[in-house]
């Protein structure tokens, strides 16, 4: 190593590029390098920066660990995201929604009208007394619903907001998370609307997940027939057009109270004029102009209403509503051949689809193409110039700035068109530009409310027991998981996250969470430091600026508030304040209780408040971890400090 | 009550300058500078409430003469005639108001109350969530729309103003209204706008003076500036004492979350904090079963709704000119009743206006007789009046927008005669 050392100083020495340098680093057989020496990073703050774009923030000693593995491994090792993660599973594993079908979903987490159905249609309450809100039906269907297995929807939502933060919290695969992130934001659906909620688990877990690393064109291709985002714009409502309407299709028919698929109304499968409500182009219109081309991506509305034809037909299977295999031998090669496509919980509905020929971004459809030219249009998209610079950009905002440089995007939507939309590739591409390590874009993104709350977390080390705590402060914050209304996403820039009210919170959370006030969540201020007691609050502030902001320059922070800090008559206030109310760390709430039996807080640093004496001044200043202390209040202010908002 | 104009004239200055530390930059920057005209300058205020739900315009506001609807609601129909227990509230003989927004009664007559009816979306949907957000979005045929209606409305406005209260919304999270990207603010609680520490007002005092100074050194001129703002509402609102907020005599807010909303957006128009576009909602209109009639459900819902906004007018006082109140719903009911006796989903409801500049006393928008052949769809009131063109017209003449294309851009109508044409 030595040797190895001396001959690469003497290299330098001798005035050679710093290309011959870092070729010498290309690491561990990784196949890239990135140039971040050259950047005039130093392996910590290349380091810092990587776990600052690709991680939900760096847990206690892990900047340490990439730099030993080396940045190129350590990013390898992400993309591959095949890292053990039993410790991960191991919390998620008393969640029982995330491992279930969406047909088991819609069987165990029923929405409220189909519960009342069930209720009805079982004679547990008649239809005009259980439409009247009394406590009596109300019980019923309680008692109804616990007989059947069933469970409320909130339960749903909680599990899947909880393994959310759970996962990203604790996940080595820690890029995977980050993209599943990405792109559930890039293809997003909303629980608020009506029937998407039920299908959001598996849509993450299936569709956006799996395919996070992957090549774009299978990520398209599965969103687009995914029961979530069918329902969430409306595709499978769109229907062959009137006049449209090809021989030997069926008239519409006027539309049905009941939302039983009509083939299920007759008892039978016969094929049965299917309800045309007409071509619906919300689906159309947003796969251009958000998941592929842009809104600048050079298609006009006779190409959306185009599209939208292209994709009629493509439906949900209603077999997951109903949990009954409409299809029998039978009539199933009966449906092949009138061009139905039966996918798991897609359906191709040939009978809704328009037969007619259509032309997308001037590419022709030949008449009668069904389900197959579906597949050919999203292949268009996928595979489009305007895609790969969109998708390009949309990485480079995410992982470099909210203002990326042209140069950058430009590079990675070349290496987008030539590997055939891989992610992975992309994404080399990007941390192997040079514009990635400038030292202009370090510490540039604003973190989003979630990725504020995660980054305390594993920054902080804290245990996470009841993690929809956190998940109200994110909401808080200002950002409804899951529950963006807009098919656009959250918009990805500080602007749309910093305001005053939304900063005040920020703050807040920071209080809250050290000074153990967020239920469920505890920190062990001391043992990030070693269990080392600091001299002073002033010296806490020091020790601990630099524990939870590694690499960053906290000279200023720290001069600013010493004064503050060593003002010892507010000092005792504070400590006085904080004596006669100190009360033992927030209660759990039982509802919300998450326990991980092997987590359980113990020994020292768990348990109620700690206390230890420090001296200052030759008075005393007791600290209490966890508790409203100045040691609490030190790192609370870090937490809500400008700088712990930068990434 | 304190107002800026108040502690400016009173030597606020100094007050401030012993409170949290220092004074505000946006009155110090305005006190030795051209724009303390224009901070002296009353702006013009809109306050949306959104009625999420969609309330049933035709019990809110009821054709009691049409016969078609009383059949058409065996259980529901209420009637104008003085015999019955609680009549509805004859407004000019064909529309009658329910009995329980008799808060309105006066503001009609005064001819300060507008109404129309028949308003609705183009876009035929029934879906709660695509109408709220078609309607929010101003774009009835765009899902992907990124921005609100109200945000643009602020980036119209045609002046920066600086102040952190130029468009609040007393939500917990920023509606799709306010979506966009000119600053907006949610708050459900104007007294929740400090740094907390719970139980340590001391320790809590030295976090934000702390992170006052952090914000004030940050390198990120986001962060910087927008800590500022933040610090600046802390000091004014912690100033003006809003917990101990004094409506004026005769202003009863109801103790439900919209007469909360109303009262705190009274506070912040009395603060002269800058305040021109508020946002406040209210649910519980999706009124499916046992709607009720003179008592239920949709008499509490529109009660509330009624004297709410009736406190927040009274409240107003000398502000009534610089203020006006519009409500919104996704869309109407069924004009049939249905089997629990509710109403289902339908298309076109009613919007209430209230403001000294509007021409009030009539109910604006075409009702059509509810014959079944006249019905949208065979069951529905009939849209006849566009929803952007009510937002239109009242945010454009009243907050004195001038590019009305930018703010509903795939709109092109026209003005119903809401507002008076007098400057």
């Amino acid at each position: 190593m030595k040797k190895i050392v001396q001959t690469f100083s003497l290299l330098f020495l001798l005035g050679t590029t710093g290309v011959l340098v870092s070729s010498f680093q290309a690491h561990n057989g990784t196949g890239f390098r990135f140039p971040y020496q050259q950047a005039g990073l130093t392996d910590r703050e290349a380091a810092s920066h990587l776990l600052s774009r690709f991680s939900f923030g760096a847990t206690p000693g892990q900047l340490e660990d990439v730099v030993k593995i080396g940045a190129e491994k350590w990013f390898q090792d992400q993309l591959t995201g095949s890292l053990p993660d039993d410790k991960v599973e191991a919390m998620l594993a008393s969640f029982e929604s995330l491992k279930m079908t969406n047909e088991e979903i819609v069987q165990t987490y029923p929405k409220a009208g189909q519960v009342l159905r069930m209720a009805i249609k079982d004679g547990i309450v008649d239809r005009d007394s259980a439409r009247i809100d009394k406590k009596d039906s109300k019980d019923a269907i309680r008692n109804y619903m616990q007989e059947k297995g069933m469970k409320p929807q909130a339960e749903l939502l909680r599990q899947l907001v909880n393994q959310k933060i759970l996962r990203a919290a604790f996940s080595e695969n820690q890029l995977k998370e980050v993209m599943t992130d990405f792109w559930f934001n890039h293809f997003n659906v909303a629980v608020g609307k009506g029937g998407v909620q039920q299908f959001v688990t598996s849509y993450e877990r299936d569709v956006i997940r799996p395919n996070s690393l992957g090549k774009f064109e299978t990520l398209l291709l599965a969103t687009a027939k995914s029961p979530a985002m069918l329902t969430y714009l409306d595709n499978n409502k769109s229907t062959v057009n009137e006049e449209n309407m090809m021989q030997g299709q069926k008239k519409p028919m006027k539309r049905r109270k009941n939302d039983m698929p009509d083939s299920m109304m007759n008892g039978n499968a016969k094929i049965k004029k299917p309800k045309m409500q007409g071509l619906n182009e919300n689906y159309a219109r947003e796969i251009m102009e958000l998941h592929t081309l842009g809104v600048d991506g050079g298609y006009t509305q006779a190409d959306v209403t185009e599209a939208a034809r292209v994709l009629t037909g493509w439906s949900l299977n209603p077999e997951i509503e109903y949990s009954l295999r409409i299809r029998n031998k039978v009539n199933e090669q009966r449906l092949n051949r009138l061009g139905f496509v039966y996918d798991d919980n897609f359906l191709f509905a040939a009978n809704k689809h328009d037969k007619g020929e259509k032309k997308v971004l001037g590419q022709s459809f030949a008449a009668g193409g069904g389900y197959e030219e579906g597949v050919k249009l999203i292949h268009l998209l996928a595979t489009h110039s305007s895609t790969a610079k969109f998708i390009a950009k949309k990485l480079a905002v995410r992982f470099v700035s909210d203002n990326p440089s042209q140069s950058l995007v430009d590079k990675m939507a070349k290496t987008f068109l030539e590997k055939d939309g891989d992610i992975k590739e992309v994404l080399i591409t990007m941390v192997s530009a040079a514009e990635f390590w400038s030292k202009k874009v370090l510490r540039e993104k604003t973190k989003s409310p979630f990725e504020l709350a995660i980054s305390t977390v594993r920054t902080t080390g804290a245990k996470v027991q009841a993690p929809f705590q956190l998940y109200q402060w994110i909401n808080k914050m200002g950002q409804k998981v899951y529950n963006y209304q807009a098919p656009t996403g959250f918009p990805d820039k500080g602007q749309y996250w910093i305001n005053s009210g939304s900063l005040l919170n920020r703050m807040n959370f920071g209080l809250a969470l050290a000074s153990g006030r967020v239920p469920g969540v505890k920190m062990d201020l001391l043992a990030l430091n070693a269990n080392h007691e600091p001299e002073s609050a002033a010296a806490a502030l020091k020790v601990y600026s630099r524990i939870l902001l590694p690499e960053r320059d906290v000279e200023e922070t720290i001069k600013r508030l010493t004064p503050m800090l060593n003002d010892p008559e507010m000092m005792d206030k504070i400590d006085q304040a904080a004596g006669k109310t100190a009360t033992p760390s927030s209660k759990m709430d039982d509802e919300d209780d998450m326990m991980m039996d092997d987590e359980k807080p113990k020994g020292k640093g768990g348990k109620g408040p700690q206390k230890i004496n420090i001296k200052k001044g030759g008075a005393d200043v007791r600290l209490l971890a966890g508790n409203n202390t100045m040691l609490a209040q030190v790192v609370g202010i870090i937490i809500g400090s400008p700088e712990f908002q930068r990434r | 009550m304190n107002s800026r104009r108040v502690f400016l004239r009173n030597g606020a200055l100094a007050l401030f300058a012993m409170g949290l530390g220092g004074v505000p930059t946006f009155i110090s920057r305005a006190a030795d500078s051209r724009k303390l005209r224009s901070l002296y300058k009353k702006n013009k205020i809109l306050i949306c409430i959104f009625q999420r739900g969609a309330m049933d315009g035709l019990m809110a506001v009821t054709p009691f003469e049409d016969q078609y609807l009383r059949k058409a609601r065996p259980t529901l129909f209420m009637s104008a005639a003085k015999s019955a227990n609680k009549p509805l509230i004859d407004l000019d003989g064909r529309f009658g108001l329910h009995p329980s927004m008799s808060a309105f009664e006066n503001l009609f007559k005064e001819k300060r109350l507008a109404i129309v009816h028949g308003v609705g979306s183009p876009n035929t949907t029934r879906s709660h969530f695509d109408a709220q957000d078609y309607m929010e979005s101003g774009t009835p045929f765009s899902k992907g729309t990124p921005s609100g209606w109200l945000n643009r409305a602020v980036g119209l406005l045609g002046h920066e103003v600086p102040t952190p209260f130029q468009a609040v919304s007393l939500t917990t999270s920023l509606p799709r209204s306010f979506y966009g990207d000119n600053a907006a603010l949610a708050i459900s609680n104007l007294s929740d706008f400090t740094v907390q520490l719970r139980g340590n007002p001391m320790g809590a005092n030295t976090a934000a003076k702390s992170f006052e100074e952090l914000y004030d050194q940050t390198s990120s001129d986001l962060l910087n500036k927008t800590g500022k703002e933040s610090f600046e509402a802390m000091k004014i609102l912690k100033t003006a004492d809003v917990k101990n907020y004094k409506p004026v005599a005769g202003a009863v807010y109801p103790m439900s979350p919209l007469g909360n909303s109303l009262k705190q957006i009274a506070q912040l128009v009395k603060m002269d904090v800058g305040l021109e576009i508020a946002f406040a909602e209210c649910g519980g209109w999706d009124t499916h079963y046992n709607q009720g009639t003179e008592i239920g459900t949709f008499s509490r819902n529109v009660s509330d709704l009624s004297n709410a906004i009736a406190a927040f007018w009274t409240d107003m006082a000398q502000y009534q000119d610089d203020v006006e109140i519009m409500t919104m719903t996704e869309f109407g009911r069924t004009v049939h009743q249905n089997g629990s006796n509710g109403t289902d989903h339908g298309r076109g409801s009613c919007m209430f206006i209230v403001g000294n500049d509007i021409n009030g006393g009539i109910v604006h928008g075409k009702v059509p007789e509810l014959s079944i052949e006249n019905l949208e769809d065979r069951r529905d009131l009939p849209v006849t009046t566009d929803f952007r063109a009510v937002f239109n017209e009242v945010a454009t003449a009243h907050l004195k927008i001038k590019d009305s294309g930018k703010l509903f851009p795939e709109w092109k109508g026209s003005s119903i005669g809401l507002v008076k044409k007098t400057g």
